[in-house]
């Protein structure tokens, strides 16, 4: 087995049975490890982009529970806690599945759950604190799961003032902290009514969100891949903007449909998307592979097709498929339902299959070994 | 039914979870109850009972247990009375893709 070296950039495959991690010094050659926790779906897996070492892995075993693995020698071995995130007695609710895995402002660490739920850690995942704020949030009876389950799947801090996160909670909207998750408040003004010409006027309506992605290099700018369309949203706004123009749109909710949505790490105003064909067939557009670009803000898309493949490809990229690294040129990688891992090591100009025969892929993430 | 202390009982703990057990798959223990045998298999192997307990205290969804040969997946752990000689078997229900 190659070693991982400092500088490698790593990505790290979550599927429906087990890891895979990826390393390579120059995009071209990638040696492979795992795959690990045989058997349990990986939702998502991260490198801590605070040390460029440490692993961390949501282990969903449908039968024995979750836990968040972590290994600091990129899966030689792993530290598996006792426990998992879990909700209180008088809830009456259990952690079934985790979804997402973030790192906080103050070298935290954040997970959301299923059924929806955002958890805490102060020690690399070996205990959690429940935010009650959200999870025991009035009115939290009352959100309806989507198709995945009703679950927390997006979690986005804000860099530099841990105070402020947004999440979103498929389909019960997105919420907004501004005090470290004592209180929230509903962020979904400007969503469509499904199939309708008509706009939420009102931020506490429940949407189905996909996924929220941050610019990073302007963090208050959030990309929405919604249900019912593709939105943007910075601070002051009274409310999304649809974000649509080159975007294919589906019959069935009148906008742009697809999972999800990664921002190009340096270039402000760069995101990416996976259109898929709508609600009601969940692949890609003729059976034809695009990832589709954004460089103006979402003013416009183009689609990103050369080396991808452009027949006969009738697959699903689920909401953690898409993701780009931190080098320069980016990387962008994403991973299909079908196995397939597909990367770009100029932007998303071109695309190599990477790595094929994968179990369905849940997640992917990429970062550089050693640091940011 | 047992008393408070429990008669000695056999558990039978399944392939997925014999990480924790360090690859034991038989377990003898004193328990009165099947929540106490799970108490006790926490004891000795800590982070068993996650395991096998959702967050309150109930079998997860898909697990299942048995004494001798009846199923007692669908009552609550403590209300399952155990008697010495009993044999516990956990095992993982034929779910899943």
């Amino acid at each position: 087995m190659a070693a991982v070296k400092k500088g490698d950039t790593l990505v790290l495959v979550g599927t429906r049975k087990g890891l895979f991690l990826f390393h390579s010094r120059d995009r071209k050659r990638w040696s492979s490890r795992g795959p690990y926790f045989e058997g349990d779906t990986i939702r998502h897996a991260i490198l801590d982009p605070d040390n460029g070492k440490t692993v961390f892995a949501g282990v969903t075993s449908e039968h024995w529970g979750p836990v968040v693995a972590r290994s600091t020698d990129f899966g030689g071995k792993w530290s598996i806690p006792k426990e998992g995130p879990r909700f209180s007695k008088e809830s009456g609710i259990s952690v079934t599945k985790l979804w997402q895995l973030q790192k906080g402002a103050e070298d935290d660490l954040y997970v959301g759950v299923e059924p929806a739920g955002l958890f805490r850690s102060e020690d690399d995942g070996a205990t959690w604190s429940s935010d009650d704020g959200l999870n025991y949030r009035e009115g939290r009876d009352k959100w309806e799961p989507g198709g995945g389950g009703l679950c927390l799947h997006t979690i986005l801090p804000y860099p530099g003032d841990s105070k402020r996160m947004l999440v979103g909670i498929s389909a019960a909207g997105i919420f907004a902290t501004k005090d470290a998750g004592e209180s929230w408040s509903m962020y979904d003004a400007g969503i469509r009514w499904y199939g309708k010409q008509k706009l939420y006027d009102r931020e506490d309506l429940s949407t189905c969100v996909h996924k929220m992605v941050r610019d990073p290099q302007d963090p208050a700018i959030v990309y929405q891949q919604n249900h019912a369309g593709m939105y943007r949203r910075t601070r002051g706004d009274p409310a999304w903007k649809i974000i649509e123009n080159g975007l294919p749109i589906s019959k069935s909710t009148g906008g742009a449909f697809g999972f999800p949505i990664a921002a190009h790490p340096h270039d402000r105003a760069t995101a990416y998307a996976v259109p898929l064909v709508g609600d009601y067939n969940r692949v890609t557009p003729g059976g034809a592979m695009a990832v589709s670009c954004t460089t103006d803000g979402g003013k416009h898309w183009t689609k990103m097709t050369k080396g991808l493949p452009q027949r006969d490809a009738w697959f699903t990229v689920l909401r953690e498929g898409l993701r780009t690294d931190s080098n320069d040129p980016a990387g962008v990688y994403v991973g299909t339902t079908t196995g397939q891992l597909y990367n770009s090591r100029d932007d998303g100009n071109s695309w190599q299959l990477m790595a094929d025969h994968l179990p369905q892929v849940q997640s992917v993430e990429a970062g550089i070994v050693g640091g940011r | 039914m047992g008393d408070a202390s429990g008669g000695s009982v056999e558990v039978y703990v399944p392939y997925p979870l014999r990480g924790l057990t360090n690859g034991v798959g038989t377990v003898e223990l004193h328990a009165a109850n099947l929540g106490q045998a799970i108490a006790e298999l926490n004891r000795r192997f800590p982070g068993l009972a996650y395991r096998i307990l959702d967050d309150q205290g109930r079998l997860r969804r898909f697990v299942n247990a048995f004494v001798n040969d009846e199923p007692v997946s669908h009552l609550s752990p403590n209300d399952v009375p155990l008697r010495a000689g009993d044999v516990v078997t956990i095992l993982p229900s034929v779910a899943g893709g």
